[in-house]
């Protein structure tokens, strides 16, 4: 058999289509987790709780247990299986594919998140506190004008590293019908019977979405670190 | 609800054994993706422009694609060219070349831990470059980049579970047989999900203990420099 | 000239920069056999750079380097065009050579013995046994025949340097090469390798040693070379040198030598 390039570019506008769901999915995940994950930050800072971080230490152990593509499994077809009300009536968690894929992404990032701003809110001389507390700065101010800004300034690497990885996880979602790039492709050459040119071109754009993520990251860094004084 | 945990002891024979083609499938990624790793990083450190480039970009495809779409390419590139290979070996060739890459890093940065004294020193005896490495700086590289190599292994045990895709029989695979045919996703993955978790547990745990043995023994990397000395 | 004249290690026209900066600028030293050259000077002369050039560890940008009539790094070809040695020759003449880090260097997942045999086998293809017998006599001779299965780290620094000067020994070298030999060891070890390196150079061994221990090199060296800024200054016999310094330079080297052990005591 011969390469037949035609192939891949035919399916070239197909794929792409395929490739910005892909992308919305991981950034809508990715946003949530983000969201979810420093939430979850301040919250177990502020409130010293022995039992909150043990609850997050078993979870986070879980998530970073087990493989990505069980936890989508789990959502899409364990969940909807358990009858949250015993007895007569029915009580489920049904829900569609897209976003069923989205919540198990979401859930698997948040543990990664919490992580990260975790060691990086470590990082942050408790100087910090001290100082905008003396100002008169509590809670919620101290927080949005003083920490979080340092935190994520300081967390941009690890960070964008994440959002790659929640992009490469994407094709997993393929496995539960979910139409984005690698789906796309599937269908693609199962009707022309051409994988290999297909996959070729899905694989190009998995990578320059992913190269121009990760090195987006030097360029994130130097727009917020101009702020130094 | 109710629970139906019996199945489970049913189809236990099929879930035993794509456990075990899980950790045999790992096994084999280490195996190959390690030395493999060693290349990478040699080779990218490599004065020949052409050795250097190529494994730099290799490096780069494998870390900025999807793992599944590397296996999906690997499973149907290789019967194009009229090789044909039982899905398990694509299976591990796949999980060590996805592998390989981390491992050269892990390589590259234990090797640039190790002092450039130790290289100069073995070099002023008469040693070559590669007698250096193998009788004085691998040897102790070895021991630090056992915990990250240990991470990756992890990582790799994850990652194999989508080999479920490309008809692997492995343990994922298992968990949508058995599902498939008892309808009752949830035992099925509940079981499935313990015994991934627990088989990282167990790795994470003998990983935290070496970890702790090598910190008594971190003056071990620094001995025989000056930084350590008793004062007698 | 016999061969017993000719120079045993011998450096023309030495340059090297690290990029903007010039550490050598155009040196020249000859060390005759037997002879102990003690090379001094401010931080950043460039001696140290000097003595690593003799083995190559630092490649001179241009300049020629003869040991015992053999070339090193370098080979002059029929035509007179000069190249980099093979690998193999450099190896070779390296084994030639022992060298003292001011660091030590000592392989620390190998036992004391180990270390002083390993070389022996690999670069001179010496059997374990033999290898092992020469590890031991080297290691007696620096006063540490007990400590052969003693792992690096557990010894104090005066004797891990003793190790590593018995390590470069147990390749029976022609001329050793020692970096600072005492400039990494609390004060009151320094006398236990210098009196190691006192009795090596009683035994006729040619040494070049950079070093800031200028009461050793007035006792021991037969000649003091001062280096400043990439160039040979000044040198000649240790009575001359720190008695009767000549050029301005050194004579403020010594002042400033001078003040520092003054605000020391």
């Amino acid at each position: 058999m011969k390469f037949n390039f035609s192939y891949t570019i035919d399916a070239l506008p197909r794929l792409l289509e395929g490739a910005l769901i892909t992308i919305e999915i991981a950034a809508i995940g990715f946003i949530l987790s983000l969201t979810i994950g420093t939430l979850i930050t301040v919250f177990r800072t502020v409130i010293q709780s022995r039992l909150l971080n043990a609850i997050l230490a078993v979870y986070i152990s879980f998530i970073r247990g087990t493989p990505l593509l069980i936890q989508i499994f789990l959502v899409y077809y364990a969940l909807p299986a358990i009858d949250f009300l015993p007895g007569p009536g029915e009580l489920r968690i049904d829900m569609g594919p897209v976003t069923a894929g989205i919540v198990a992404i979401t859930l698997n990032s948040v543990a990664f998140v919490t992580e990260i701003l975790r060691g990086g809110l470590a990082a942050i001389h408790k100087g910090q506190y001290e100082a905008a507390s003396a100002l008169g700065l509590r809670n919620y101010p101290l927080w949005r004008k003083v920490i979080l800004p340092q935190l994520f300034m300081k967390t941009i690497p690890p960070l964008v590293s994440e959002f790659t990885q929640v992009l490469k996880a994407t094709p997993l979602l393929a496995m539960i019908t979910v139409v984005e790039l690698m789906r796309v492709s599937q269908q693609i050459f199962s009707a022309n019977y051409h994988p290999v040119e297909v996959l070729l071109g899905a694989f190009v754009i998995y990578f320059l979405i992913c190269f121009v993520v990760s090195r987006s990251s030097i360029l994130l860094e130097q727009r917020f670190a101009v702020r130094r004084f | 609800m109710d629970l139906d945990f019996k199945i489970i002891l049913d189809w236990w024979p099929l879930i035993l054994d794509g456990f075990k083609l899980t950790l045999v499938i790992v096994f084999g990624a280490i195996l190959l993706g390690i030395p493999l790793g060693g290349l990478l990083a040699f080779g990218r450190q490599s004065r020949f422009k052409i050795i250097s480039i190529s494994a730099t970009a290799f490096i780069e495809l494998f870390r900025n694609t999807p793992f599944m779409i590397q296996v999906f390419l690997l499973f149907y590139v290789l019967p194009f060219y009229g090789i044909r290979i039982p899905a398990n070996i694509v299976g591990i060739i796949g999980l060590a070349l996805f592998g390989s890459v981390y491992y050269a890093e892990i390589i590259r940065a234990g090797i640039d831990a190790i002092p450039r004294g130790q290289l100069e020193s073995a070099r002023s005896t008469g040693m070559s470059y590669w007698q250096s490495m193998t009788n004085i700086v691998l040897p102790q590289t070895m021991r630090i980049i056992l915990p990250p190599i240990g991470n990756q292994t992890l990582s790799l045990v994850k990652e194999s579970s989508i080999l479920s895709t490309i008809t692997v029989q492995e343990l994922t695979m298992s968990a949508l047989i058995v599902q498939g045919q008892t309808f009752r996703p949830f035992e099925v993955f509940i079981v499935i999900t313990l015994l991934y978790w627990g088989v990282n547990e167990l790795i994470a745990t003998c990983l935290r203990i070496y970890e702790r043995r090598l910190k008594r023994r971190s003056t071990l990397v620094l001995a025989g420099t000056s930084s350590n000395q008793r004062l007698s | 000239m016999n061969a017993v004249d000719q120079p045993l290690i011998e450096l023309s026209g030495i340059r090297k920069t690290f990029g903007e900066i010039v550490a050598l600028d155009g040196v020249d030293l000859s060390v005759a056999r037997g002879e102990v050259v003690c090379i001094v000077g401010p931080s950043g002369c460039g001696k140290s750079t000097l003595l690593r050039t003799i083995n190559w560890l630092e490649v001179p940008d241009s300049g020629q380097i003869v040991l015992e009539g053999n070339s090193v790094g370098t080979v002059v070809k029929a035509n007179g065009k000069i190249s980099l040695q093979s690998a193999k020759d450099l190896n070779k003449i390296r084994s030639r050579m022992g060298m003292v880090f001011q660091q030590f260097n000592l392989w620390p997942h190998l036992s004391v013995l180990e270390n002083v045999a390993r070389a022996q086998k690999i670069v001179l293809r010496i059997p374990q046994k033999d290898a092992e017998l020469t590890a031991y006599s080297c290691l007696s001779q620096v006063g540490l025949s007990d400590k052969t299965g003693a792992l690096p780290d557990q010894l104090s620094g005066g004797q891990q340097q003793r190790v590593a000067i018995a390590r470069a020994l147990s390749m029976n070298p022609t001329l050793m090469l020692m970096d600072e030999p005492t400039s990494a060891l609390d004060p009151e070890l320094v006398g236990d390798v210098l009196g190691v390196l006192q009795k090596l150079a009683e035994d006729g061994m040619t040494m070049v040693i950079v070093t800031h221990e200028l009461g050793f090199a007035a006792k021991f060296a037969d000649r003091i070379v001062f280096m400043d800024r990439g160039l040979i200054v000044e040198e000649g016999v240790p009575q001359q040198i720190l008695q009767n310094p000549e050029t301005d330079r050194l004579k403020l080297f010594l002042k400033q030598l001078g003040e520092m052990n003054l605000a020391h005591s």
